[in-house]
């Protein structure tokens, strides 16, 4: 009885042992593929976390006018309609139009945002002031100079006042905070103007909406006032 | 007022040659102030060196002066290389500080409609220098123009891609000629805002 006991228990062994032979490298196959779908690029985890509001099935296709770098001309923008799934809310459909200018135009030649940067949060106020939160790539990646970083602003800007009516003007954020300059050059410190039109009939102040009253005083006075030391 | 921009720890635009935007521009800005000073302008630089005086320091040189002109001096990153742009405050600027105190933060906007003429005499005179440069300033949102209280342009060469330094070392008399005949073409234009029919 014992002898046949022993015969069971090593013959049971054996077959356990050879089976996790053959299971062993199955195992390590299959969690070498689970592994590569799982493990995104940095790049692509942070898209994914800061644009998880991109596209909705039941939003309306409509045509969009991005404006991306001219192929014709380097130092201007030029329109290039697309289609595109888009809110009837103002500040979603924002989002949307500012994450497809982000991701670019076919031809890469010609974008106007560093393809690393990405918008980390966008509001509208009610009076059609836009706050648009960009990550740091935007500040740092930007090309410094003047054609450059304004192409760059003008690009977000004219793409809203097609496509977003609602945004008046916009103020540009980086990771939260307010920047002298984009990269050196263009002041990110003031509004920038959306809605040209409006601007044109001077219905668009470029002071931010919130401001502390300043005394009157003749407006012959023309000499700027040294800012108070900080 | 010339304003060689960046320096010190600040190089500006660089290129795939090692071409560093500060440096040239010192070169540039001695160009500048040799056809001005030929012209019989008086010339102060914001830097001299390799300093990077803050965009407040540059603007108070420049705001202590009375009838000043300012100019500050830029090479970029990208665009058609042999080209020069001239850029001003845009209009809406102007808009901003009307009917009360003009502070620091908005001393450009009495000047925005002085410094878009003499952006665009400037601009005229490079256009005839520098092929596939356009006829007219444009207009952008500087930091360092918005707080100068004195007709004020930035002037952009393109660019700091090129494969060879002498490039832009060639272009530097033109430009410092088409800057200079600028001002003189602007000079019987100039009236300070705010004192009718007081020339500098």
């Amino acid at each position: 009885m014992s002898g046949s006991w022993r015969t069971w228990v090593v013959v049971g062994l054996g077959i356990a042992v050879v089976s996790a032979a053959i299971y062993f490298p199955i195992l390590r196959r299959r969690v070498k593929t689970a592994a590569k779908i799982a493990e995104p690029s940095e790049e692509q985890a942070r898209r994914e976390l800061t644009q998880a509001i991109t596209q909705n099935a039941s939003d309306p296709v409509v045509k969009v006018k991005m404006f991306w770098t001219s192929s014709e001309d380097q130092s201007a923008l030029a329109p290039v309609t697309i289609q595109l799934a888009l809110s009837k809310d103002a500040a979603l459909r924002a989002k949307q139009v500012i994450n497809t200018l982000l991701a670019g135009p076919v031809d890469s030649d010609l974008r106007t945002l560093p393809p690393d940067a990405a918008l980390l949060a966008f509001y509208l106020l009610p009076d059609g002031t836009a706050v648009a939160d960009f990550s740091e790539a935007l500040a740092t990646s930007t090309p410094s100079g003047i054609q450059s970083e304004q192409l760059a602003v003008d690009s977000i800007a004219r793409t809203l006042e097609a496509n977003v009516p609602p945004v008046k003007r916009l103020k540009i954020l980086i990771h939260g905070q307010e920047l002298d300059t984009l990269a050196g050059h263009v002041d990110l410190t003031q509004l920038f103007i959306v809605d040209t039109k409006a601007a044109q009939r001077g219905a668009v102040s470029l002071e931010m909406p919130v401001k502390v009253a300043v005394p009157a005083v003749s407006s012959a006075n023309v000499s700027p006032t040294l800012p108070a030391k900080r | 007022m010339l304003d060689p921009a960046h320096g010190g720890t600040d190089p500006g635009a660089r290129g795939a040659q090692g071409i560093r935007e500060s440096d040239l521009l010192l070169d540039l800005t001695f160009q500048v102030r040799r056809a001005l000073e030929a012209q019989g302008f008086q010339v102060l630089q914001t830097r001299s060196g390799n300093e990077n005086p803050s965009f407040d320091d540059r603007s108070t040189l420049a705001n202590a002066q009375r009838g000043a002109i300012f100019v500050t001096l830029h090479i970029s990153s990208t665009g058609l290389p042999g080209t020069v742009r001239v850029y001003t405050m845009p209009d809406a600027f102007a808009s901003v500080a009307t009917g009360g105190v003009i502070g620091w933060d908005h001393a450009q906007a009495p000047y925005v409609t002085l410094s878009r003429r003499f952006g665009d005499a400037v601009q005229g005179q490079l256009a005839q220098r520098f092929k596939g440069s356009p006829n007219n300033s444009q207009s952008a949102t500087i930091r360092q123009l918005r707080t100068t209280a004195a007709p004020a342009i930035a002037v952009e060469l393109a660019s700091v891609s090129v494969q060879d330094r002498a490039d832009l070392d060639r272009m530097m008399p033109g430009v410092g000629d088409a800057i200079a005949r600028g001002i003189a073409d602007f000079r019987p234009t100039y009236v300070l805002p705010g004192e009718a029919g007081a020339r500098p």
